[in-house]
């Protein structure tokens, strides 16, 4: 970054927490929302005590496991549909039906199936994230140039072939970003779940505040949900860049 | 592998158009492609080309009659047949740098590192871009693509190359140089060469043998001449000069045919 973009930047940031704290006091009770400097005060003392990394790690966890399965499952059901017709005639409606149902909506359904414990939290994470990562896997399966899969077989390449050599790193990208799409809706998915029906997590974090008159507490856990989005996004980019780079080479930009 | 002749015997083939529509594109192609012999396939735009070179490669059937190399008839794509493609940046590999591009057929064929290696080399020397191996085909211009293609076709030992319209997209410098090159490097490897183009100038600077088709629907071929012309091939030889205009007047005719209907 150059000095001029800093610069801009910087004062973007310092704009943004002047406006918060000019706006409470004056035009919101300060009770209920309280200055930035408040905040950073509560902030630090939750996390002395532990008591954010252990919310945060109650979510990041739950994401983990549920994203890493519903990647894995929308991956195969994407290429499955693309790929096996029967499995395209099979799975197309429901898919396209169920598309329409966002996630939050699902959650006292996964209550009412799943319980109040942990299960319900992966089946809606698994949830949000397996419908882009199908819809993206199709997609990109099913761009797969004709000539380049015809260009394999005259050098010898069978099915197997094809498929691992080709049409899977042919789909890469567009698989890549449905995975990127998916952990953010994983992330939602998580929040959402654990506001309504958790004894921990981000999302159990801002709505206890909320019920027990604690304002402090829940700006906390917005600032930490930002937190976590972001440094997930730039990990993944990250990840990506290094292991996936050559399949990227493929489509103009990716960023 | 010891064939002598390619056959096409009574190839038909008709589509069915995406309006439930039947489009009836080739009628009785029967042609015979010698070993080792450099065919050309000119013709009006749209008169079943491709579709021949396709039955050719094995990639569409043929509805009637159909291709075979000595009595062995064409059932599927096969390493004997490479077709090298027009559209060069989705036939390579864009992952893959020019020299992994290359060892793809041999990979394919399970040979060892050191062959493959070996064999890319080889024929990234032949085609003058060993000092490129590394890069990328968005890092390499399209004249470089296609000599790639060239590369990975022939690192493969196919027995004949299939080519639709290879150096058509290229720009004139680049293709003029291709097509000398290319020349080259079939009468080095003795490959046969199965070409279609609609250059006329390129047709006979390149090619031992020569077939017009008449336009379609119902296409078939119209003429084949063998080429004995004077070397080098150049425009200003009397020979070269008056096979030109005997073959833009073939097409041309077949040209305003189609226009007539
Ligand atoms: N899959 C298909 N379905 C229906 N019609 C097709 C199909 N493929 C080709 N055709 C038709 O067959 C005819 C011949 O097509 P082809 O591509 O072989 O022509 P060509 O001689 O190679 O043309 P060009 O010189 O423009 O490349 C065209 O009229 C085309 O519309
Ligand atoms: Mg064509």
């Amino acid at each position: 970054m150059n000095r001029r973009t800093v610069f801009w930047r910087t004062l973007s940031v310092a704009a943004a927490l002047s406006l918060w704290w000019l706006s409470s006091g004056t035009l919101f009770n300060p009770i209920l929302v309280p200055a930035p400097h408040k905040v950073a005060v509560h902030l630090w003392e939750m996390t002395a005590d532990g008591e954010i990394l252990f919310h945060a790690w109650a979510s990041l966890r739950r994401v983990i496991v549920g994203y890493a399965l519903g990647s894995v499952l929308g991956i195969l059901t994407g290429v499955a549909v693309a790929r096996i017709r029967i499995a395209e005639d099979m799975l197309e409606p429901p898919l396209q039906f169920v598309r329409n149902i966002t996630p939050v909506a699902i959650i006292p359904l996964a209550v009412n199936a799943f319980g109040l414990e942990e299960p319900s939290k992966y089946f809606v994470i698994i949830y949000s994230t397996i419908i882009p990562v199908v819809f993206n896997t199709a997609a990109g399966v099913a761009s797969t140039p004709q000539i380049r899969v015809r260009a394999a077989m005259c050098l010898g390449a069978g099915r197997w072939d094809i498929f691992a050599r080709v049409v899977l790193p042919s789909a890469w990208p567009f698989i890549l970003t449905g995975l990127r799409v998916a952990l953010g809706f994983a992330f939602m998915g998580v929040v959402a779940a654990e506001m309504i029906a958790a004894e921990s997590g981000v999302g159990y974090l801002i709505m206890q505040s909320r019920n027990m008159l604690l304002p402090e507490q829940m700006f906390s856990g917005l600032f930490l949900l930002g937190l976590i989005g972001l440094v997930t996004d730039r990990a993944f980019q990250f990840t990506i860049g290094r292991l996936m780079r050559r399949y990227m080479l493929q489509t103009a930009a990716f960023d | 592998m010891s064939w002598r002749v390619l056959r096409l015997e009574g190839v038909g083939k008709d589509f069915t158009r995406a309006d439930g529509g039947v489009a009836e594109v080739l009628r009785d192609v029967t042609l015979t492609v010698e070993r080792g012999s450099f065919f050309t396939l000119l013709g009006p735009s749209g008169c079943g080309k491709s579709t021949l070179l396709n039955i050719v490669a094995g990639f569409e059937g043929a509805t009637t009659g159909g291709a075979s190399l000595d009595d062995k008839p064409v059932a599927g794509p096969g390493t004997d047949r490479t077709v090298i493609f027009q559209d060069v940046s989705n036939a390579l590999f864009p992952w893959m740098n020019a020299r992994e591009n290359v060892e793809f057929g041999p990979k394919m064929a399970r040979l060892g590192a050191g062959e493959r290696k070996e064999r890319a080399d080889t024929y990234l020397r032949l085609v003058g871009l060993d000092a490129d191996a590394g890069k990328f085909p968005f890092e390499l211009s399209g004249g470089m693509k296609q000599r790639i293609q060239i590369a990975r076709a022939l690192a493969n030992d196919p027995d004949i190359l299939l080519m639709d319209e290879p150096f058509a997209a290229l720009d004139a410098i680049t293709k003029k140089h291709l097509q000398v090159e290319f020349r080259k490097i079939w009468s080095e490897t003795g490959k046969t060469i199965f070409y279609i183009t609609h250059d006329i100038f390129e047709a006979l600077l390149l090619s031992t043998h020569l077939a017009v088709m008449t336009a379609g629907p119902k296409a078939g071929i119209k003429e084949v001449f063998q080429l004995d012309l004077a070397e080098p091939r150049s425009p200003s030889n009397p020979d070269f000069a008056a096979m030109y205009s005997r073959v833009e007047t073939l097409i041309d005719e077949e040209v305003q045919r189609m226009r007539a209907r």
